[in-house]
């Protein structure tokens, strides 16, 4: 039965399809009787109540608040596309969308970066490196809103900041504001972030390192490969579907960022670590204007799924 | 004989179930409330621990009225979890409130009910000044009944730190400069701890601008009707620039950095700062977080004369209680309100480092430093927060230039800045 519910793309693509009533044909040749319709829908409605309820309800909901001006807890007014047209005309806004561009492709690049380096090291002694793989995958389970309090206490302005105390060793007196300065202060949330997301692409990246079959392994010490040949030209290119999943599940929760945002800067200094996701709650949540901000949210999810539909295209294509 | 005996009392009891029955219908229905009384309850720490006892009390002299809260939890502007639960169509009946400017937005929601002739039957002019009233009014019409209110212009110190400087408590805007100096000298490199991260800054600003237009300027800037170019502003921002100039507060990055706690930390326990411009919430904080003698450890001074015409003013801020159009229990809010007004939730207020507008009030039970605001509001013209009379959009907008100000005190910035504020009223007004 589950062959041949996954079969009816596979069916139009050898033609049957093509033919008058051919998938049905097909369907009913390997014992799909037209009275299990019935029971079909029956058994998939529950799903498709809550999939309506849960996601598609909420996400026309959005598009349609997107259509119209509220303020505070007053009547909506129609505007039509006139929050898009705003959006785009608002600084804020454009500042927002460079801020998550940077803040994305940082978080990105140096947490896939280094999960994936910490991977290939971890591979030569998967035993050993055990605790290490453990401790920094345990990162990933903690609360952002938890990590964010604790680089808080790291990034103090004072000298009482763990990261001013450490370089205060060498420079006495040392006290950066890390938060504070609109130069520093989205590099440091960059790092807190991807402090906590580095966790994720090391485990995907040592499981696909884990998953290259021994034996080519073997035949590449026996040939005389170093460590480093091994891990350039077998380890490497053997892993990147591991570092392209880490890549994207990493694109899509950075554009989506929030909670870091919100517990360590606000926003700030002078809306330099406002993205997206901030902008979308200052102006839903703190100005309440629910039509602007479910039009913010209506472009973050358009960016969503630009990235998402090529990647899921990608990622099931074996399914075909 | 015992049905005699009963029967006497039975009669007896009748005559004064009568009596009563005959007050009760003489009583106004607030004065005999009964049922559930729910709260949209936001504030948090102590001050919500207070609110537990003066519920608590309110219950204990209205035994017929039960109080439940709908606590509403955030951070920041707490108007947004308020706003939700609202529109979420939770029915309270009486709401906390703080901002003149969301008690308009409630007003146009129709969700408030106008207690001008509650007012007048419950004889809350007997516990209320006139401008109490008015300060509860939105176009005219009578919404809230403030219960607290609080000194936004007074200077927060520690005093040691000034003893060690040899600085008395500056009168004039030159002594405090002055101060700035000394206190520098005496090793603290940043006297006053500007807390810029959020909103705190504006404080500087709000209660400059009183000193420099007057409650005059401030009022017709909260609601427009003179422009944020106007000359009143530039100058005010260019007494600010002043302070800065001193080097009053480190640098904009260190400004930028912290919050109005952390400053006060900066001032109470790191002993590395001096100066906090800030709400009479500050009390609280001093004396149960860092557990410092009101008066004897730490002490404010109001904001020094700028001899610009208007010393007389201060910033004030107000909490008071709505009561909602929709709720369940109008005759329990109304009772509530009442009860607001009275001796004894004036009492409890005042156990908790507040200071109540009642003349029911007795004053000899706040601190001395509470004494020292309350005195100082008594004395002065008064103006509600700025920042919390603006429209959303342009605060959020006004706290950011301000940033910018911070950053760069010169007079092309204050330029960029007030047509930035202007051009963002322009739209939103």
């Amino acid at each position: 039965m589950q062959e041949s519910v996954a079969n009816p793309a596979a069916g139009s693509r050898t033609g049957i399809s093509s033919q008058p009533g051919g998938e049905r044909r097909k369907l009913l040749a390997i014992g799909w009787r037209g009275r299990d319709w019935p029971a079909a829908w029956l058994l998939i409605l529950p799903v498709l109540v809550l999939f309506s309820i849960t996601v598609i309800y909420p996400l026309i909901d959005t598009i349609r608040l997107s259509f119209f001006d509220i303020k505070g807890l007053g009547k909506p007014k129609y505007v039509g596309i006139g929050n898009y047209v705003k959006l785009f005309t608002d600084p804020a806004f454009r500042n927002t969308l460079a801020t998550t561009a940077i803040f994305t492709l940082g978080t990105t690049v140096v947490s896939v970066g280094l999960g994936w380096f910490i991977a290939m090291l971890c591979a030569f002694a998967p035993r050993q490196t055990l605790p290490f793989r453990v401790m920094i995958f345990a990162a990933f389970g903690i609360s952002e809103a938890v990590a964010g309090y604790m680089w808080i206490g790291i990034l103090r302005p004072d000298s009482g900041g763990l990261l001013n105390a450490v370089i205060g060793i060498f420079h006495p007196g040392f006290a950066q504001p890390w938060l504070g300065d609109p130069r520093t202060a989205l590099g440091a949330i960059i790092v807190t972030a991807s402090w906590g997301a580095v966790g994720l692409p090391l485990m995907l990246c040592f499981a696909a390192v884990q998953a290259i079959p021994k034996s080519l392994f073997e035949a590449a010490y026996i040939d005389g490969a170093s460590h480093g040949q091994v891990m350039r030209n077998i380890m490497m290119p053997l892993s990147m579907p591991g570092v392209r999943v880490s890549i994207f599940i990493n694109l899509l929760g950075a554009l989506r960022a929030f909670d870091i945002i919100f517990i360590m800067t606000g926003g700030g200094p002078v809306r330099s670590t406002e993205t997206v996701g901030y902008f979308m709650y200052r102006e839903s949540m703190t100005q309440f204007k629910l039509g602007y901000g479910a039009a913010a949210t209506v472009i973050l999810l358009v960016a969503v799924l630009v990235i998402s539909i090529p990647a899921i295209i990608q990622r099931t294509a074996g399914a075909r | 004989m015992t049905f005699g005996n009963g029967a006497g009392i039975a009669r007896g009891t009748l005559i004064v179930g009568a009596a009563l029955a005959g007050m009760m219908t003489a009583l106004p229905a607030w004065a005999q409330a009964t049922g559930e009384l729910v709260i949209l309850q936001w504030l948090g720490g102590t001050e919500a621990e207070m609110w537990q006892k003066l519920e608590a009390d309110f219950v204990a002299k209205n035994p017929g009225v039960t109080v439940r809260e709908l606590v509403v939890t955030g951070q920041g502007d707490m108007r947004g979890p308020m706003r939700t639960a609202l529109l979420g169509g939770e029915k309270v009946d009486v709401i906390i409130n703080t901002w003149p400017a969301f008690r308009a937005e409630l007003v146009d929601a129709g969700l408030l009910r106008p207690i001008d002739d509650f007012w007048t039957s419950a004889n809350l002019d007997a516990a209320l000044d006139p401008s109490w009233k008015s300060l509860g009014a939105t176009d005219g019409v009578t919404y809230g009944v403030t219960y607290t209110y609080g000194d936004r212009s007074a200077i927060w110190y520690k005093k040691a730190h000034l003893e060690k400087a040899g600085v008395e408590p500056p009168k004039t805007w030159e002594e405090f400069i002055a101060s700035l100096d000394n206190l520098k000298a005496a090793g603290f490199a940043a006297p006053i701890a500007m807390p810029a991260k959020y909103w705190a800054h504006g404080e500087w600003f709000e209660t400059m601008l009183l000193r420099t237009g007057g409650v005059e300027a401030a009022a017709k800037l909260a609601t427009h009707e003179i422009p944020w170019t106007d000359e009143v502003v530039k100058t005010t921002l260019k007494k600010y620039a002043e302070l800065l100039k001193a080097g009053c507060c480190g640098t904009p990055e260190q400004m930028f950095a912290g919050d109005w706690d952390y400053a006060a930390d900066q001032i109470f326990t790191a002993d590395a700062s001096n100066y906090l411009l800030m709400g009479m919430w500050v009390n609280s904080r001093a004396r149960n977080d860092y557990k410092l003698e009101e008066g004897v450890d730490y002490s404010i001074f109001q904001f020094p004369s700028m001899g610009l015409g208007h010393d007389d003013t201060s910033s004030v801020d107000a909490k008071e209680v709505l009561v909602t159009s929709n709720g369940a229990n109008p005759a329990a809010a109304d009772a509530f309100l009442a009860y607001m007004t009275s001796k004894e939730a004036a009492d409890i207020q005042a156990s908790y480092g507040y200071a109540s507008p009642s003349k029911n009030a007795d004053t000899s039970l706040l601190g001395p430093v509470q004494q020292v605001a309350t005195a100082a509001v008594a004395q002065s013209k008064v103006q509600f927060v700025l920042g919390d009379l603006l429209p959303g959009d342009l605060v959020d907008e006004y706290r950011v230039q301000l940033q910018k100000f911070l950053q760069d005190p010169s007079d092309a910035t204050i330029d960029a800045i007030t047509q930035a504020i202007e051009a963002k009223a322009q739209e939103v007004y």
